[in-house]
């Protein structure tokens, strides 16, 4: 079931022994069929950290008129570092990045969670509904964007309803105000990526032996023993790995963010990857931009380590 | 199990409620992509959730003819944006399934590339904005800036990932004696693969692609970056819809959003039975 | 204390009918094994009596309690399932103590019941281990460990031994019947394998398609089967049966079996055509024996020796005794049945005559 962590050759080697001529030309194929994914994998990894390197000890602009191979004429050492260190809007956009991520992830795998327990039995209509709930996860994030954009104008349909529930005029600027605005950004995080927890889930919650719950409820186990006890244990590897792959992406985010707001109000929902973007089209200081990358590159490094060696361990 | 009437009662309406918030957005674009201009800003009491005279105004508009008086025709229509999208997609999908399915089947039965799964996951870990100054500088220098050849080459790399791991799961999955019986009969190994195992791997392939090119197909910040004018792609078009003389021009937006939504909405629903394995990574193959 | 009636139980699947018309009474400790092929309604049966299963029509009752609409889980039924569904992802303890926790035992009560059944089962040593890995025979005991220990009236297995490897059913099945002796439960068993049955239960109940066919100690069934398909599915090799015709010739009733001979018969109620069966082991060897048959194969196993016989349409098995003279395959072989042997089927019913 899960094979995250096997990267060990499959069954082949003993075998590849056995005949000489074989063997040699299972060695050729092999190292020919890996050679386009090792090349592409060299190209978009070795070379680019190795620029990015270079390119952050400089003050390279691409207004500067001098190719970026030339950048060592702005030979400025660490200073873009140091000045990482004590910019706020920096800080701020991580920090907003992972509050963000604290509350989408969680909302997310609670709603994806119940909706899972809705669906794990069969049901007249489970299959067209199972289907239609998974549609928001498959629109494109730029066009969800568009949509969340439309709804939030202070005339559009959020505020209608609104309005239709409170029985008067409802006139909300969701988007100028900055709690509103991230707010905003992340209904429409949580709207896109819920059925994503969902889908997962319940494929977890499905792999469940149908026997070990019977077991369960036979020795007098109820609903919520029976979840906690063998249910939720029993998906703990799934659990792990959903949130982990929205962990991942939500620190990614931008698409529906950058559509919906610009980042803005000022600053109000400029997550990390926004900030960045801002950096390389509008201020276009290239140098501090890959001190900015490199420095995420690294923590991300480091902490994809550690999870993926405890992972092994566990 | 036997359920309660009670419980039976609470599923239908707790989907019923989360359905109904989670089809609003899309039923609000598809409704305002068929609205008249007249319609698109109605506000207040006003609020038109339907459109009371539906047209395909808003479909023609965008690609280039303009039956209203308010707003002149465009300048650049649809038309070449989804001919960007659908080449860079296209042939970023062709890139990341012939090295991913390569890849892949030469670690499960040969025993290569056995540092490509973490490296390939790692890959996936980085926010695409963290490596982007070195990519726009190396396509400046290739010349790949503005052209559909540059992004399929970065779509490429950028889904070969989930290419690697899901065919590679697939070929962990499929029966070796299968393929012993041909290299028995003499064919060489080349062979075998072209001609026993890739066709019985096809729906896997197919289901890899679909899974692939939707991912290529929902791409915005990297076309953002690396296109300009003449190549981009339907997402970064659609922001060029709106100008200082007629704002926002929802009802346009609408229509290109649903023409960008649909493709993708249809190919998940097909492959519904595969995105898990996908979007996990293989991990999860139900 | 406990009896199982089960009063006119059937099940429907939508049109299918799973089970018909099932009346059976089990005795309190009683040791009875449901038989019969996959598909029979055995299975059904025992999701019943376990509450997994809503009868469509029947009743179900414990000691004249009516248990339809019974949850499970508040019957007081313990079901060890095809392949034990241990809890792998616990300790061995853990396993023990889930239904006593399940049903609000205090944590010293649960202990010492939990120490005490791991004693009983000599699990003791393996309580802190992680259940996943443990061998089969050990998941067996704590699977019975695991229901056991919250003392349920009735114990239901499901083909506890269908997953475990040949060579190893015989350690299991005497240590299972050792366990029942030690509780002294009333348990229903199923089984597809009439050996199990055979070796195990005070009464089996041999089901076809959704009905109960017979229901008797082994030896009961054995000797006397209610039907031909009764006569054939118990035993290995399964009972003869040869198309005969009943006459009567010197004035004493006998069978015609045509090319194969004929034979007397004692007591013959009928006349006609009938099915004549008898038991493999039953056969006795004579050359001068009024029935004859070509062997057609020759199966040495162990000690035993099977011969495969045939006649014209008539096709049967004789288990030599060791020591016996064996002869060749295309030999015509001569043999006499015992009268107290034959056993006769009506030829249209094929019931018991």
């Amino acid at each position: 079931m899960t094979d995250m962590t096997s990267n060990t050759p499959s069954r082949s080697q003993s075998q590849s022994a056995a005949d000489e001529g074989a063997g040699r030309e299972e060695k050729r194929l092999g190292f020919a069929l890996t050679l386009p994914a090792q090349l592409l994998v060299l190209f978009i990894a070795l070379f680019p950290i190795l620029m990015q390197v270079y390119i952050s000890l400089t003050d390279w602009s691409p207004l500067d008129g001098i190719p970026w191979y030339r950048a060592y004429e702005l030979w400025i050492g660490l200073t873009n570092y140091v000045d990482l260190a004590g910019d706020p809007r920096f800080w701020s956009a991580i920090w907003r990045t992972l509050i963000v991520m604290l509350i989408c992830v969680p909302v997310q795998f609670l709603l994806g969670l119940g909706l899972a327990i809705l669906f794990v039995d069969e049901f007249p209509g489970r299959r067209a509904m199972y289907s239609t709930i998974l549609v928001p996860m498959m629109v494109v994030p730029a066009v969800a964007g568009y949509m969340f954009f439309m709804l939030f104008q202070s005339g559009g349909p959020i505020n209608g309803i609104l309005s239709f529930l409170l029985g008067s005029s409802v006139q909300i600027a969701w988007l100028s105000d900055p709690d509103l605005a991230l707010l905003g950004v992340i209904i429409s995080d949580i709207w896109q990526w819920t059925p994503l927890m969902f889908l997962i889930l319940l494929a977890g919650m499905l792999s469940v032996p149908q026997d070990q719950q019977m077991a369960a409820v036979l020795l007098g186990a109820g609903w919520w023993r029976r979840f906690f006890t063998i249910v939720l244990p029993r998906m703990k590897t799934i659990i792990v790995i959903a949130i982990a792959i929205r962990v991942i992406e939500n620190f990614k985010v931008f698409d529906n963010f950058y559509i919906i707001t610009g980042g803005g109000p000022g600053v109000a929902t400029e997550t990390i990857s926004i900030y960045i973007y801002k950096v390389t089209q509008n201020d276009l200081i290239w140098g501090y931009v890959a001190a900015i990358a490199l420095a995420i590159l690294i923590v991300l490094s480091i902490v994809s380590g550690m999870a993926i060696s405890r992972m092994r361990k566990g | 199990m036997q359920r309660s009437l009670k419980f039976e009662v609470f599923r239908y309406a707790a989907i019923a409620a989360f359905l109904a918030l989670s089809l609003i957005p899309t039923l609000w674009m598809i409704s305002m992509a068929f609205k008249p201009i007249a319609e698109w800003q109605s506000t207040g009491a006003d609020l038109t959730w339907w459109p009371k005279n539906p047209t395909l105004d808003n479909f023609r508009f965008i690609f280039g003819e303009s039956s209203s008086d308010m707003i002149s025709a465009l300048e650049r229509t649809a038309g070449r944006p989804i001919l960007a999208s659908l080449l860079s997609a296209g042939f970023g999908t062709v890139i990341a399934m012939l090295a991913g399915t390569s890849a892949a089947y030469g670690l499960s039965r040969f025993g290569y590339g056995g540092n490509l799964p973490l490296a390939l996951v790692q890959l996936r870990l980085f926010p695409p904005m963290a490596v982007m100054i070195p990519v726009m500088i190396m396509w400046a220098f290739l010349g790949l800036i503005d052209s559909w050849i540059g992004l399929a080459l970065i779509y490429g790399i950028v889904t070969l990932p989930f290419a690697f791991w899901l065919m590679k799961t697939f070929f962990d999955d499929m029966p070796r004696e299968i393929e012993d019986a041909a290299l028995v009969e003499g064919c060489s190994r080349w062979r075998v693969f072209l001609r026993v195992t890739l066709p019985m791997m096809r729906p896997a392939l197919a289901s890899s692609a679909l899974f692939i090119f939707i991912l290529n197909w929902s791409d915005y910040l990297i076309a953002l970056l690396l296109t300009t004018r003449d190549w981009v792609t339907i997402p970064v078009y659609m922001a060029s819809l709106s100008s200082s003389m007629t704002g926002q021009l929802y009802g346009a937006k609408a229509a290109l959003g649903l023409i960008a939504a649909v493709p993708p909405v249809i190919m998940g629903i097909a492959i519904q039975k595969q995105l898990v394995r996908g979007l996990t990574f293989g991990a999860l193959k139900e | 204390m406990t009896e199982i009636v089960l009063e006119n139980l059937g099940k429907k699947f939508g049109e299918f009918t799973a089970l018909n018309g099932m009346n059976l009474t089990i005795a309190n400790g009683e040791f009875v094994a449901l038989l019969g092929p996959s598909g029979c309604g055995k299975s059904t049966t025992m999701n019943m009596i376990a509450g997994m299963l809503d009868p469509t029509e029947g009743e179900i009752r414990f000691s004249g309690k009516k248990m339809n609409g019974v949850p499970m889980g508040r019957r007081g039924v313990g079901f060890v399932f095809q392949n034990y569904a241990i809890f792998t992802h616990m300790t061995v303890r853990e396993n023990l103590a889930y239904g006593l926790k399940a049903q609000g035992e205090s944590a010293s009560q649960t202990k010492r019941r939990v120490d005490d059944i791991a004693e009983l089962l000599q699990l003791t040593d393996l309580l802190d281990r992680k259940a996943a890995g443990l061998s089969v025979n050990i998941l067996q005991r704590l699977a019975i460990g695991r229901s056991a220990v919250v003392e349920p009236s009735i114990f239901l297995l499901d083909e506890p031994l269908s997953n475990v490897d040949a060579a190893f059913r015989s350690v299991m099945r005497s240590e299972l019947k050792a366990l029942q002796r030690q509780f002294k439960q009333t348990m229903v068993y199923v089984t597809h394998d009439q050996l199990e049955a055979m070796t195990m239960a005070d009464r089996i109940a041999v089901m076809d398609h959704g009905k109960l066919l017979q229901v008797g100690t082994p030896l009961e069934v054995y000797n006397n089967p209610v039907d031909t398909f009764v006569a054939r599915f118990i035993g290995a090799p399964g009972m003869n049966l040869l198309k005969g015709h009943v006459g009567s010739a010197d004035g004493a009733a006998s069978v015609d079996l045509g090319a194969t001979g004929r034979t007397k018969v004692v007591d013959a109620k009928s006349k006609g055509d009938v099915i004549f069966g008898f038991r493999p082991e039953e056969v006795k060897p004579d050359p001068k024996g009024e029935l004859h048959m070509a062997v057609t194969m020759v199966e040495h196993i162990g000690a035993r020796t099977i011969l495969h016989l045939m006649e014209g349409q008539h096709e049967a098995k004789a288990v030599l005794p060791a020591g016996s003279d064996v002869p060749n395959q295309g030999d015509i072989f001569h043999f006499n049945v015992p009268g107290t042997a034959v056993r006769l089927f009506d030829a249209t019913t094929e019931r018991a005559l």
